[in-house]
C-alpha cells in the first residue's frame, strides 16, 4: 500500500488526550499524551530532576509545568488537580495557558519528526453543539494558526466523520460514527464519505467525572482513573463511587439517544438508505465493558428514524478518530 | 426548488468503491465522485415540477425514437417475424427446460415455524402481509403490447443479496451476527423487500406472506415458453440471501444448503420451472437508458448447482431479445465472467434482425418501441389502481 503523502498526519485534538496517527508500513502507529498539565513550584533540584529524566516541562514565571502524561503522577503525587487546556471539546477560554500548552504538548509529539515543508495534518474539531453555536470557530482557526506555525498544513476534519472514515471502509463510508471523549459526544452521519448530519452533545465523560466528584466529595481526577481502572455496566456494585459513576454514565447514554432521535427526527432531508446502516461508537468514554450493550439497549427503546444494521465499539477506540484523520489526511494528498 | 438526494442513484459509485481495496484509495475515490456529484441524481420534492431540461430530453427521446422507427420497415407482424426467428434462434437446452419439480410437503406447522418434508424449516417470526398478488398480465413472445395471458400464482424465483453490512463469519462474531441478522429483517419487513430471507447462519424467515406481493424486483423482465413476464413483483417470489457483493465470504454454505431445500419446497408449490429461478441481475433493467442490470446484485457467482438448479446464466437474457435491451461495460465488469445468456440473446437478436432485412440497431428499437408502449400502459394501469 503506498501512497502520495505518506508522511501525512492524523490529529485528534481531544478534552482529554492528543493522538497523532502515522503511517507506518501498511499499518498505523500511535502516540498519545493527555491533554493536560500541573503547575508545581519552581526548584532548581526539581528542574534538574525532570531534565535528567526527560520529563516534558517548561519553566514559567516561577513554576515549573508539566505537560502531557507525567502531569496525572505529578498531579497524584502532589495532590493537585491537573489543569486542562480544554473544557467542553474546545479551547478553554477561562484557561490562560490553554493555547501555550497545547503547542507545548504537540511540539513535544511532533519532537523527532520534523515537520516537511508543507507536510499535510488532518485535525480533528468537533461539531457544533445540539441547539448552540458555541466557540467553534476560534477552536477551530486557533488550532489551524498554530499548526500552520509549526509549518505543517492544515485541514480539519468533524470528529464524528474521522470515525466513519476510522471504522466504516466496509460500508463505504456509510453509517454513524459516534465518539463519546471527554468533553463532547460527537455524532456524524455519512452517505458515501459525505456528512450529513453532524452535532454533539456536551454530556461526555467530563459531565460524569464532575458530577459523580461533587456527589461523592472525591477529585474529579480521582473518579477519571476508577471509570478507567474498574467501572462496568450491569454489575453490582457495593461501593459508593461505582453507583453514582453507574447513575451518570447511564444519564449520558439517554441523553446521547434522545439527541440521537432528535436530530435525526428533526432532520427534513434525511435520506432514504437503501439498506439498514451501521453504526460504531469509538472514544474513551464508551471504553468500560457494557457501554455498547447499554446504549442499543436505550436506543432500540426509540423509535429511532434510521435502520441500524450494527451497533459496534470501534477496533480501538481510544485511537480511532485519530485514524480517521489520518486516513483523510492520505486520501487529500 | 427544494431537492433530496436519490441515494440508491449512486449504485455505480458503490460498486466502484466496493472494488478498490485500500481505504486510503476507497476513499479518495469517493470523496472525488461525491464531490463532483455526477453520479448522484436529485429528484425534486413531491409536488415539484420536473426540470425543464429533463423533459426536454425526454421529448427529444420520443421523437427520436418515433423518427428511427418511421425510416424503417416496420414488420407488419412480429408473429411472422417470430415465425422465422425460431428457424434460427439458438436452441434451449433440454436441461433448461421445465422439468419436473421435486415432490415436497408440509410435516408440521406451528405459530411460530413451517417444517418440511425436505428438513427446510422456515421461521414465521417476522411474517408480515403486504399487498395481496395482483393478476399479472403475461405478453406474448410474438409482439404485441396487450397481454395474451394472465396469472395468479408465482411462476419464478427471483434471487437477490440483502447488500448489507455484515460482520466476519467466525465463532467469536456470534453475536454481531445474530444482531446484524435480527437487524436486517426487521428493515426488510418494514419494506416489505422479499418473500425470504435466508440469513447467515441458513435460517430461512418468510418475511412476506407468499400470498402477497414483495418489493423485490422493481423494473424487470423475464420469459419462458409461457411468454414475457414485465415487473415480476407480482409473478415471481423474491428470495434474498443476507449477503453483500464481492464480500470476502459473499454466502455462507449454510445459505446454499438453506437455499436449495427453499427452492425444492417452492418449486413443488407451485410447480416453477427451473428456468424461472433467476438472480435479480439476469431480470432487472433500466429503462432510462435501455440497459439490463440497473441492480446488480448476483451478476455473477450465484451458486445454481448448489441450490439445484442448472447454470442459468446460459438462458438468453430476456429483456435483451424481447425488447432489445443492451448492457455497457459496467455490467460485463459485474458478472466476472461473461454470461453464456448474454451471447444467446444477442445471437438471437442479430438472426431476427437478419431474418427482418433489418439492422440490428432498427430491430432493436422496434422491440424498444414495444416495451415502452407496454410500460406505459401498465403505469396507466396502476395508476387507475391507485385512484
Amino acid at each position: 500500500m503506498s501512497h502520495a503523502g505518506q508522511n501525512a498526519i492524523g490529529l485528534d485534538v481531544g478534552t482529554s488526550r492528543i493522538v497523532i496517527a502515522r503511517r507506518a508500513e501498511d499499518d498505523f502507529r500511535f502516540e498519545s499524551q493527555l491533554n493536560a498539565f500541573v503547575a508545581i513550584p519552581y526548584s532548581k533540584i526539581t528542574e534538574g530532576v525532570l531534565e535528567r529524566e526527560k520529563i516534558p516541562h517548561t519553566v514559567q514565571l516561577g513554576q515549573i509545568i508539566v505537560h502531557g502524561n507525567e502531569s496525572e503522577k505529578f498531579a497524584g503525587l502532589l495532590n493537585a488537580e491537573m489543569r486542562r487546556p480544554m473544557t467542553g471539546g474546545v479551547l478553554d477560554a477561562k484557561e490562560p495557558d490553554s493555547l501555550g500548552m497545547i503547542r507545548e504538548i504537540l511540539t513535544t509529539m511532533f519532537a523527532g519528526h520534523r515537520a516537511e515543508k508543507r507536510q499535510k495534518v488532518c485535525f480533528t474539531v468537533p461539531a457544533a453543539p445540539l441547539g448552540a453555536g458555541g466557540s467553534l470557530t476560534y477552536h477551530e482557526a486557533t488550532l489551524r494558526q498554530l499548526l500552520t506555525d509549526l509549518n505543517y498544513e492544515p485541514v480539519s476534519i468533524n470528529e464524528g466523520l474521522a470515525i466513519v472514515y476510522s471504522e466504516l471502509e466496509s460500508s463505504n463510508y456509510t453509517g454513524i460514527g459516534i465518539s463519546c471523549g471527554g468533553g463532547l459526544c460527537n455524532v456524524c452521519l455519512a452517505y458515501l464519505s459525505v456528512p450529513i448530519i453532524s452535532f454533539s452533545i456536551p454530556k461526555a465523560g467530563d459531565y460524569i467525572d464532575t458530577s459523580a466528584a461533587s456527589v461523592t466529595g472525591e477529585r474529579a481526577n480521582r473518579i477519571r482513573l476508577t471509570k478507567e481502572d474498574s467501572f462496568h455496566f450491569n454489575g453490582f456494585f457495593a461501593d459508593k463511587v461505582h453507583q453514582v459513576l453507574g447513575v451518570y454514565y447511564d444519564d449520558m447514554i439517554r441523553s446521547l439517544v434522545t439527541a440521537l432521535k432528535d436530530a435525526f427526527t428533526r432532520t427534513s432531508n434525511l435520506p432514504t438508505f437503501n439498506r439498514p446502516i451501521p453504526m460504531v461508537l469509538s472514544g474513551g468514554t464508551a471504553l468500560p465493558p457494557g457501554f455498547r450493550d447499554r446504549f442499543e439497549k436505550l436506543l432500540w427503546e426509540q423509535d429511532f428514524p434510521v435502520t441500524v444494521s450494527d451497533i459496534r465499539l470501534a477496533q480501538d477506540p481510544l485511537h480511532s478518530t485519530a485514524k480517521g484523520a489520518l486516513v483523510c489526511a492520505l486520501s487529500d494528498s | 426548488m427544494a431537492q433530496i438526494p436519490i441515494l440508491d442513484a449512486s449504485v455505480w459509485v458503490e460498486r466502484q468503491a466496493g472494488r478498490i481495496a485500500d481505504p486510503v484509495d476507497r476513499l479518495r475515490f469517493l470523496r472525488r465522485e461525491m464531490r463532483q456529484g455526477t453520479r448522484l441524481r436529485t429528484r425534486p420534492r413531491q409536488g415539484t415540477q420536473p426540470r425543464p431540461k429533463h423533459r426536454w430530453r425526454q421529448a427529444s427521446l420520443v421523437v427520436g425514437l418515433i423518427a428511427m422507427v418511421a425510416i424503417v420497415p416496420v414488420p407488419t407482424g412480429t408473429a411472422e417475424t417470430f415465425a422465422k426467428e425460431e428457424r434460427l434462434v439458438v436452441p434451449i437446452p433440454k436441461a433448461l427446460l421445465a422439468d419436473l419439480a421435486p415432490r415436497v410437503w408440509l410435516v408440521d406447522k406451528s405459530g411460530a415455524s413451517e417444517l418440511y418434508s425436505n428438513g427446510l424449516r422456515i421461521d414465521l417470526t417476522f411474517t408480515v402481509a403486504n399487498r395481496p398478488r395482483s393478476r399479472f398480465p403475461i405478453f406474448s413472445l410474438a409482439g404485441g403490447a396487450e397481454p395474451v395471458d394472465e396469472g395468479r400464482q408465482p411462476v419464478g424465483i427471483v434471487y437477490h443479496t440483502t447488500e448489507s453490512n455484515l460482520a466476519p463469519f467466525e465463532e467469536e462474531e456470534n453475536h454481531r451476527l445474530q444482531r446484524i441478522g435480527r437487524n436486517l429483517i426487521e428493515w426488510v419487513r418494514q419494506g416489505r423487500s422479499y418473500h425470504y430471507v435466508i440469513d447467515r447462519f441458513g435460517r430461512v424467515y418468510r418475511v412476506v406472506e407468499e400470498s402477497d406481493a414483495a418489493n423485490h424486483a422493481g423494473t424487470s423482465i423475464w420469459a419462458d415458453s409461457r411468454g414475457v413476464y414485465v415487473n415480476l413483483n407480482d409473478s415471481f417470489l423474491g428470495v434474498s440471501f443476507e449477503g453483500r457483493t464481492g464480500a470476502v465470504d459473499e454466502v455462507t454454505p449454510a445459505q446454499v444448503a438453506a437455499g436449495k431445500v427453499l427452492t425444492e419446497m417452492l418449486r413443488s408449490r407451485y410447480g416453477i420451472a427451473t428456468e424461472n429461478c433467476v438472480t435479480h441481475a439476469q431480470v432487472s433493467v433500466n429503462p432510462q437508458n435501455m440497459r439490463i442490470g440497473e441492480h446488480t446484485d448476483w451478476a455473477g457467482k450465484f451458486p445454481f448447482a448448489g441450490v439445484g438448479l442448472p447454470d442459468n446464466y446460459s438462458i438468453p437474457v430476456a429483456s435483451m431479445y424481447v425488447f432489445g435491451f443492451d448492457y455497457d461495460s459496467v455490467f460485463l465488469r459485474a458478472t466476472g465472467t461473461r454470461w453464456r445468456g448474454l451471447d444467446l440473446a444477442e445471437l438471437r437478436v442479430a438472426r431476427q434482425s437478419a431474418a427482418e432485412g433489418l439492422e440490428t440497431r432498427q430491430y432493436r428499437a422496434v422491440l424498444q418501441h414495444r416495451y415502452k408502449d407496454i410500460a406505459s400502459a401498465l403505469k396507466e394501469k396502476s395508476e387507475e389502481v391507485m385512484k
